[in-house]
């Protein structure tokens, strides 16, 4: 029997759904398969999280906890995961694919020796390592990848796999740690956080997605009332956070994030396959653009050929008294 | 400062492609440089104007890499080196890695500098694999860097938003597309560009032969993501329609 492992990632004080979502699928496999599943948090309270982890499967739980963990640096997070691969010696060590794993992936493989699978839309077991698909060429095909080897290390796209509830009373294991600032090969110096209490796009249920299309704070305020109506999160092209428009951390695409909601409205978007292999993946995808020949209409099921500005004042109307 | 800027000639994503037996084909001579690799040279060369030093660029590949070097020459890099191989059908990330982990080994240098990723595979290992292999300080997704007196300052894109890190040099940083415009070679550029040193590193000479390079993860083949099918299209009166596709988002997709 061996182990995999998985690594339960936290933002502002909550478990991310993507590591659960991991959690869930992995426990599915190592059922499957007759191996164990275990999970590591590394974080200031990281003890806090471990209730939430044992109702996703996890048969014991490695808790790294230290003030350093407060925020993302890679040095401590590095040191951290090491130790923990050292005691578990997971065969398969699974991450959600988020900019903090893909910060220390590659360097994690290197220092381990193991193979690695990053940002996969799915994966599973064989002898001796692990098969995947990972969506390659700005997402526009599929490549079936394997990795061999005694570990294996995987990240996986949000969204790629529900959750399952699988109470369990798991062990834990606290691991000790410390870390000398001498040790610290970086200096973090400030954090430029994006506006308070936004919704994390890789949980919301609904975006609202901006492009080149909406011109003007009067266009973002109807952005921003959608938004509200829909108690969805805010997303923009590219050509709006490069314009300073909105939040970098906002970019849905290639650069920037990869979604999966219930439901996605793109308004004033093109559709350029940078942006769509972020986003081809929502459940129900609503297209508003003026030009009826925009690329965004091949991918959208329902597709408004209109001036966004005409649109959205009676489309928010609309909504509201079906809420009501 | 002395920048290192490792550059990989991609396939263009924007040109048309086909899978046949589960074997990508697509018209070889489409090949461009990295989005996120010209946007690493760019930060080099502007943050060399500012304070002085030098730009290098290495690209492994086979002899058609030559004119991806060509085109960060023309941006401006100072000189060049292409670390040729056969093909490149085997090699992954980690393969790449350790070529390059040899190669700057015995390197001085300031600042190493890497794309986030490759356009073409998204992979994003490279350069922190680099980094832990040549046990640098790093930073990845680099939107902004600022050099100061033995440090790099690095504005980097994190899960929410951004952490202003400090690396002190030698360190290696990975950079977004999101840090600038990379700059068209103009006609100078292009016709300097010839002239720039390009030096040619075979791998025997790197003291690494195919067992060291040995990928352990393999592709094994191509296929279709499953199509979305467009669905329907409403034209007409703003109103009317707006209306219309909000009762089906209630009605018929059930989401709202
Ligand atoms: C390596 C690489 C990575 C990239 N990563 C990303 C990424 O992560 N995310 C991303 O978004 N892009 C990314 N891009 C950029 C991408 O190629 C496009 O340039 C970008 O998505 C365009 O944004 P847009 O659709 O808002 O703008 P445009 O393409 O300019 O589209 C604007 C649209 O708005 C419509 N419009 C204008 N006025 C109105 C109106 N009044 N009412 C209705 N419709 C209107 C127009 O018809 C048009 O279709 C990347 C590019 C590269 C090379
Ligand atoms: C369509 C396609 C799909 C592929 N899919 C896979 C796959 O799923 N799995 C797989 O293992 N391989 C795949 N490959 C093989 C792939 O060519 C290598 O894995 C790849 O070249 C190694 O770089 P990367 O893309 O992993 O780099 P990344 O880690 O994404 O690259 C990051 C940075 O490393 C530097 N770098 C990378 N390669 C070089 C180089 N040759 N010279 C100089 N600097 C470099 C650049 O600065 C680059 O921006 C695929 C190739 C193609 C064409």
């Amino acid at each position: 029997m061996s182990t995999i492992l998985t690594h339960i990632a936290i933002a502002d004080g909550k478990i991310k759904r993507s590591s659960l979502e991991v959690l869930s699928h992995c426990k599915q496999l190592a059922d499957q398969s007759g191996h164990s599943v275990e999970a590591v948090v590394v974080d200031a309270n990281a003890s806090s999280f471990v209730e939430g982890i044992q109702k996703y499967g996890a048969s014991k739980v490695y808790v790294v906890e230290d003030p350093i963990f407060k925020n993302h640096m890679n040095t401590p997070l590095l040191k951290a995961l090491v130790k923990v691969m050292e005691s578990a010696n997971p065969s398969v060590f699974a991450f959600a694919s988020t900019e903090g794993t893909k910060d220390i992936l590659g360097a994690l493989a290197a220092n381990q020796n193991a193979a690695v699978l990053p940002d996969v839309s799915s994966f599973e077991l064989m002898d001796g390592g692990v098969k995947a698909k990972r969506p390659v060429m700005a997402a526009k095909i599929i490549s079936n990848t394997e990795a061999k080897g005694d570990t294996v290390l995987v990240s996986i796209r949000s969204g790629s796999y529900d959750l399952a509830e699988n109470e369990t009373s798991a062990e834990v294991a606290n691991v000790d740690f410390s870390m000398d600032d001498s040790e610290l090969k970086a200096t973090l110096k400030e954090i430029i956080s994006a506006s308070g209490d936004t919704i994390d796009l890789n949980e919301a249920e609904s975006i609202v997605a901006a492009g080149r299309g909406v011109k003007d704070e009067e266009g973002q305020k109807l952005i921003s009332e959608l938004a509200e109506v829909l108690n969805a999160g805010i997303g923009a092209s590219r050509a709006l956070t490069e314009a300073g428009v909105y939040d970098p951390s906002l970019q849905i695409g290639q650069t920037g994030k990869v979604v999966s909601p219930q439901l996605y409205i793109a308004v004033g978007i093109s559709g350029a396959i940078q942006h769509v292999a972020g986003m081809a993946n929502s459940k129900v995808i609503v297209a508003i653009n003026k030009d009826p020949d925009a690329p965004i209409f091949e991918i959208a099921d329902y597709g408004i050929v209109g001036d966004l500005y005409k649109v959205l004042p009676p489309f928010i109307e609309e909504i509201k008294k079906i809420k009501n | 400062m002395k920048f290192y800027v490792c550059i990989k000639m991609v396939p263009d994503v924007n040109a048309p492609l086909q899978i046949k037996d589960g074997k990508l084909i697509q018209d070889a001579d489409r090949q461009i440089l990295n989005a996120y690799d010209a946007s690493a040279v760019e930060e080099a060369l502007v943050l060399k104007e500012k304070h002085g030093g030098e730009v290098e660029v290495v690209s492994i590949g086979t002899s058609k890499a030559s004119e991806t070097i060509r085109k960060a020459l023309a941006m401006g890099a100072d000189k060049a080196t292409h670390i040729v191989t056969e093909g490149n059908g085997d090699y992954d990330s980690g393969s790449y890695a350790r070529i390059l982990a040899r190669f700057f080994e015995d390197k001085e240098y300031d600042v190493l500098s890497l794309g986030k990723q490759s356009q073409d595979t998204d992979a994003g290992l490279t350069g922190s694999m680099v980094a832990e292999m040549l046990n640098l300080p790093y930073a990845t997704n680099a939107v902004g860097l600022e050099a100061e007196e033995g440090k790099l300052i690095v504005k980097r894109q994190g899960d929410t938003g951004q952490e202003m890190i400090e690396l002190p040099t030698p360190c290696a940083v990975t950079c977004s597309n999101d840090m600038n415009e990379p700059r068209i070679p103009n006609l100078k550029g292009i016709m300097a560009s010839k002239r720039k040193p390009m030096e040619q590193v075979e791998l025997s000479s790197l003291g690494l032969n195919e067992d060291d390079l040995t990928a352990s993860t393999t592709v094994l083949g191509y296929e279709e993501k499953p199509e979305r099918e467009a669905g329907k299209k409403f034209e007409g009166e703003a109103g009317e329609i707006a209306r219309e596709v909000a009762q089906l988002l209630d009605t018929e997709a059930n989401v709202i």
